[in-house]
């Protein structure tokens, strides 16, 4: 079992699509029958249809019914070229993708901006509009009757055979499954999962979740412009009704039967949906109540349908023997700290109000590069709120907030963490289904850019970046301890790890201010001086370090300024020595009455004070 | 020109219906139900069945209606949302109910649209200059009262405050004691009941046809974006806007424009007021 699983993984995950691709490319050539070849024609159609929607449905986690729209686009594009003298079906082929991002676009993103439910109506609003266009432009289409005369294909300059244009098609499938496969693991993929589930997440990493969703969209567009310009080919007559509303639901089963989060569970779901209804004519009748019931069970139980399934048992048996081999790993204390580019954050007279209620008033606090400044004050005193106006999610009502004289106030969320600015939550978020190492990768998104092109092609530059991405992520695990659960399941860890693995994420990004919402509150004593101790290290790199905690001691043992709110206001500002003995904190923080003992007590070194 | 005046506001209060519909469930469960047009025209359907094929009195055709489409929506709650968590695992479950009813209802009544008759009354009465039909008034009158009832009921009433509650903030609603479960169920009957009793209501003008409720169902949601998520009063003009536009671009152009104009009018709304005319506009919160 051991030696074969680690047989197993030591096959690159392509291997298995990459033997099937050769056979299918040769079917034809081992005697497969022209109407066979054409279920395989049709089958890859589909296929692109559905894998188009799996980025935006599976990944970026929205439901664009409009794929038949965006086919009938490339289509059309493609007859009418056909019918002009253009029959080169390289060039139609990028005309359709033009034309399909041109309609992806203009439908997305109006579509995007209410919610998913907003983008489902207006893809499905298209779908119902393709006989109305047809008919409006009768001279382009053909109009109902449909688009006739399209001219034989031709690949640059020679006519295409029925083996020539099976071939263009496989392969056209073939490339646009290696460029999702390519997309959807490497960083950008990570990206979508984690915007799918915690947009708040994405925008503190430096993503903008407007752009990412709209992309993932527009890119499901292509694959059916490519289906659209190879089906004008197939039959030389493309008519509005093979873009029907039931294309779209079928497009849909497909997705949701195949796994909707997968690459090649694309092919599984045309495959079943091409050949199924052919196996009975009353199928035909009971399509609609068919997909239905499918979509309902498939939504309810299998969200992650066919592909799911076989990645778990993959999960299960071959990454099960790994696992047990492993040796324990123990956390380094003696690690290089790189060098950190702290930045100067100062916050100028902040207020904010929400309604009639007074959250902040008038708040200053200055953060230097290489110091810990520390920000305390009891429950709705105004410390998140703060945050939350640093990291953009809300706008102020009042005052400045600049990071090394870089106004950062009324900047979005994404914008201010590309600027450098790094942050945990008071409750941590890590997204279900990426492993350790991911998560603290989806932290490497910010500080050095890969282009999606450049990701699905594998261009140089992927490369370079995705060796430092393996580097830092080592590096990072390394001094937090967690190197041995790099490829566990990191929703599953316990608290206390999942802080840490937090804190590894906003390093990684090597920011020019930390900012940790109650790291320390749920860690054990073990794990807050590792925390400690990291805080330091960050602060001796020279990092710019805000620390928002409820842990009196540990903030009085490692800031070097203190700023304590109480009700929206700073009441006392100083070094921890001062903040101490200040009575008012005392009071308002501590809620003593008697300062004295509570000075002395602190003094004594009992257990700090929480509320 | 009053004629169709009256025709438009007809028209557009049907779509003014599907978009309260949609607001009554989104507003107590945070859930767009895609299947809530099919639900109405389950309504028409059961509407035909009642007067045409059972030959039923019109008030026992109300009751039928009303309790089957209630229970179908209920089902669908209980089916289809409440076991689902994702929002968009939720919207491939309704779509997937609203391509089950589809379907159902061709197999039962087959594909050609089949006429529902009007319970009283069929003579075209004269009112403000305009030809009109009293089934057409009927419509309009209805659409307005729903709206006002319901929106009433949600300011006055326990159960519309606590819908409100829920919309503002699931999790505190729930600390406040409001059974959120049980209110998404019941606002999803609610919304089935309403549908099921304006079958017979809407059924003379809508007819029973297998392909209705795609349309209304798009057309309402323009209705719906036009007034603002959640507006009831929105979604009441919402509904008349897109009816003026529909009727009178069909008029005035041919019938091939009226979708493309309200699609470009959708687009528009989206864009330029993405909370629509009558919505509110919402902080962010982490």
């Amino acid at each position: 079992m051991n030696t074969l699983s680690t047989r197993l993984k030591s096959v690159p995950s392509f291997t298995l699509p990459l033997i099937a691709a050769i056979v299918i490319v040769l079917l034809p050539q081992l005697g497969l029958s022209v109407t066979n070849q054409r279920q395989v024609l049709l089958i890859g159609f589909l296929t692109l249809l559905v894998s188009g929607l799996n980025l935006s449905l599976g990944y970026a986690g929205e439901l664009a019914l409009g794929q038949p729209a965006i086919y009938a686009t490339g289509a059309y594009v493609a007859a009418y070229m056909g019918e002009h003298g253009s029959t080169d079906i390289v060039l139609q082929i990028v005309a359709a993708v033009a034309a399909a991002l041109v309609v992806g676009l203009l439908t997305g993103i109006p579509g995007l901006r209410l919610g998913s439910w907003s983008l489902a109506m207006t893809s499905f609003f298209l779908v119902l509009l393709i006989p109305d266009i047809a008919n409006i432009f009768p001279g382009a289409t053909g109009g109902m009757v449909g688009a006739v005369g399209i001219e034989n294909g031709t690949f640059f300059g020679v006519a295409l055979t029925n083996y020539g244009y099976y071939l263009v098609v496989v392969l056209s499938v073939i490339f646009w499954l290696a460029f999702m496969r390519n997309l959807v693991t490497s960083r950008h993929g990570i990206a979508l999962r984690v915007m799918r589930q915690s947009p708040v997440l994405a925008s503190s990493l430096g993503i903008s979740v407007f752009r990412t969703k709209l992309l993932a969209y527009a890119l499901g567009a292509v694959p059916a412009g490519i289906a659209g310009a190879l089906f004008a080919n197939l039959d030389h007559y493309v008519s509005p009704e093979t873009f029907s509303f039931a294309l779209a639901i079928s497009i849909l089963a497909a997705s949701i039967l195949g796994g909707a989060t997968s690459v090649y569970g694309a092919v599984f779901g045309a495959v079943i949906m091409q050949l199924g209804p052919s196996v009975s004519t009353s199928f035909q009748q009971d399509a609609l109540i068919f997909y239905g019931i499918l979509l309902i069970v498939g939504g309810v139980l299998l969200a992650n349908g066919v592909s799911g399934l076989a990645n778990n048992a993959w999960k299960r048996y071959v990454l099960k023997g790994e696992r047990a081999t492993r040796t324990k790993h123990a956390a380094s204390t003696e690690f290089h700290f790189p060098a950190m580019a702290g930045a100067k954050l100062s916050v100028k007279g902040v207020s904010k109000s929400f309604g009639g209620n007074v959250a902040l008033r008038d708040v200053d606090l200055d953060a230097e590069a290489g110091k810990v400044t520390a920000l305390i004050g009891p429950n709705g005193s105004g410390k998140t709120t703060l945050l939350n106006m640093i990291c953009g999610f809300y706008p102020t009502d009042a005052g400045t907030i600049d990071l090394d004289g870089v106004q950062l106030d009324h900047r979005r969320s994404y914008q201010i963490a590309n600027l450098g600015l790094a942050r945990t939550f008071q409750t941590p978020v890590i997204p279900a289904g990426i492993t350790v190492a991911e998560v603290v990768l989806s932290g490497r998104y910010s500080p050095e850019r890969v282009s999606i092109a450049a990701a699905a092609l594998r261009f140089p530059r992927y490369w370079k970046v995705h060796s430092h991405d393996q580097e830092q992520v080592a590096e990072i695990l390394d001094i937090v301890g967690l190197t041995d659960l790099a490829h566990e399941q990191a929703d599953s860890l316990p608290l206390g790890t999942r802080r840490m693995l937090e804190i590894a994420r906003a390093l990684v990004s090597k920011p020019r201010v930390l900012l940790l919402d109650e790291s320390a509150s749920g860690l054990d004593e073990d794990e807050v001086a590792r925390l400690a101790m990291l805080i330091r290290r960050v602060r001796d790199a020279g990092g710019t370090v805000i620390l928002v905690e409820h842990n009196f001691r540990l903030v009085l043992s490692l800031a070097d300024t203190i700023h304590v709110l109480a009700q929206g206001e700073i009441i006392a500002s100083g070094t921890p020595a001062d903040i101490e003995v200040d009575p008012r904190v005392l009071r308002e923080y501590l809620g003593v009455k008697d300062v004295d003992a509570a000075a002395a007590a602190i003094e004594a070194d009992t257990t700090g004070p929480q509320r | 020109m009053m004629t169709l005046i009256w025709s438009s506001l007809t028209i557009g209060a049907v779509y003014a219906l599907v978009a309260t519909g949609y607001n009554v469930v989104f507003t107590a469960s945070g859930v767009f139900n895609f299947a809530h047009a099919q639900l109405m025209m389950l309504g028409v359907f059961l509407a035909y069945a009642g007067l045409v094929v059972l030959k039923w009195p019109i008030i026992v055709v109300f009751l039928f209606a009303g309790v089957v489409v209630f229970l179908a929506a209920a089902l669908e709650e209980r089916i289809a949302i409440r076991p689902v968590r994702l929002a968009e695992a939720q919207l491939v479950t309704t779509v997937g109910v609203a391509t089950l009813i589809n379907g159902a209802a061709q197999r039962i009544w087959g594909p050609s649209p089949l006429s529902v008759p009007y319970f009283a009354s069929n003579q075209t009465v004269t009112v403000f200059g305009g030809r009109v039909l009293p089934d057409e008034i009927v419509i309009i009158a209805t659409t307005v009262v729903v709206v006002i009832l319901l929106m009433l009921l949600s300011k006055r009433t326990m159960i519309g405050l606590a819908m409100l509650a829920i919309a503002e903030n699931r999790e505190s609603a729930l600390l406040r004691g409001v059974n959120v479960r049980r209110l998404a169920l019941g606002a999803f009957a609610f919304s089935g009941l309403l549908a099921g009793l304006l079958g017979p209501i809407i059924g003379p003008q809508t007819f029973a046809a297998a392909g209705l409720a795609s349309a209304i169902a798009l057309y309402g949601f323009v209705a719906l974006a036009i007034g603002g998520f959640g507006s009831l009063p929105g979604g009441l003009i919402g509904g008349f806007v897109v009816g003026f536009a529909e009727e009178f671009t069909a008029r005035y152009m041919n019938s091939n424009y009226p979708d493309v104009i309200v699609f470009v009018i959708l687009l528009a709304v989206l864009l330029l007021r993405p909370n629509g005319l009558f919505g509110k506009a919402r902080e962010r919160a982490v």
